[in-house]
């Protein structure tokens, strides 16, 4: 599969550490809310519902305390990722039944000419599985930090 | 909560391509158990959705994969072909469904 480089797609609109959201729904909701403040996105009711849709197919929360709620929406013209991070870690009702804490939202157009969507998600969850990528992301404090630990090392 | 029949199309085919990737993403190891859970879901959507909106949608997926699509600064992302401003104002406006000329496939204004 196509490794993407991650940090082009990221924003830093879209980098919040202080989600305050407790409950699975409440996340999908801040972090939806987050993509439309920041008018990457006009409606969110067309995302939120897509995103609550998604989770009936199977938990995004993969394990390990990380999730990546994703879809595709026409609501939007372009691949956007939103990073969200809790102090205290949320029931997602994540594959491991683990709670999560690191929350990645991707979200796509129903159709993107460059077909990074599929590629974006594989390469994120690469990234994820990596210990020590989940321990800098869980303590990491500015953008900038975030944006260097997707670009020290291209994972194999 | 979704009120416009335009908006419901949209909230249809956002389910349809997440069924028809729902293999795609396993891959990644992403569960996807609830296949027939999801599809119950797209049913319950459908079934709020106008018999004449529904069968234009359903005939337009039969050609093309994707039946609806976004219009941003004017312009059909299906085609590219640039759309008459007024349309754009109507559209916005009236809980209808418009079709590019061009491509013949329904628009969805983003902003
Ligand atoms: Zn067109």
């Amino acid at each position: 599969m196509k490794k993407v480089n991650l940090v082009a797609h990221f924003n830093e609109q879209l980098f919040k550490t202080d989600l305050k959201a407790t409950d699975k729904q409440g996340i999908l909701e801040e972090l939806v809310n987050l993509i439309v403040e920041n008018k990457f996105i006009r409606n969110s009711e067309i995302v939120l519902e897509m995103v609550r849709q998604r989770e009936k197919l199977g938990s995004t929360g993969i394990g390990k305390g990380v999730a990546i709620p994703h879809g595709r929406t026409t609501a939007t013209s372009e691949v956007i990722i939103a990073f969200g991070r809790t102090d205290t870690p949320v029931d997602f009702d994540a594959i491991d039944k683990k709670p999560v804490n690191l929350f990645f939202m991707v979200i796509a157009p129903p159709n993107d000419s460059e077909n990074t969507y599929l590629p974006i998600l594989g390469t994120l969850v690469t990234t994820l599985s990596h210990a020590e990528t989940r321990k800098k992301l869980t303590h990491v404090q500015s953008y900038q930090e975030f944006l260097g630990i997707f670009t020290e090392k291209i994972y194999d | 909560m979704i009120k416009s029949q335009m908006e419901l199309l949209v909230s249809l085919q956002d389910l349809d391509l997440m069924i028809e990737e729902a293999y795609e993403v396993e891959k990644f190891g992403f569960p996807t158990t609830g296949c027939d859970e999801l599809k119950k879901a797209r049913e319950e959507l459908a079934s709020r959705i106008s018999k004449p909106f529904l069968f234009r949608y359903k005939r337009l997926r039969e050609k093309l994969k994707r039946a609806i699509v976004p219009v941003k600064n004017d312009i059909c992302l299906g085609c590219f072909l640039k759309q008459p401003t007024s349309v754009g104002t109507r559209a916005r406006e009236d809980d209808q469904i418009f079709t590019c000329e061009n491509c013949g496939r329904i628009l969805y204004w983003l902003e």
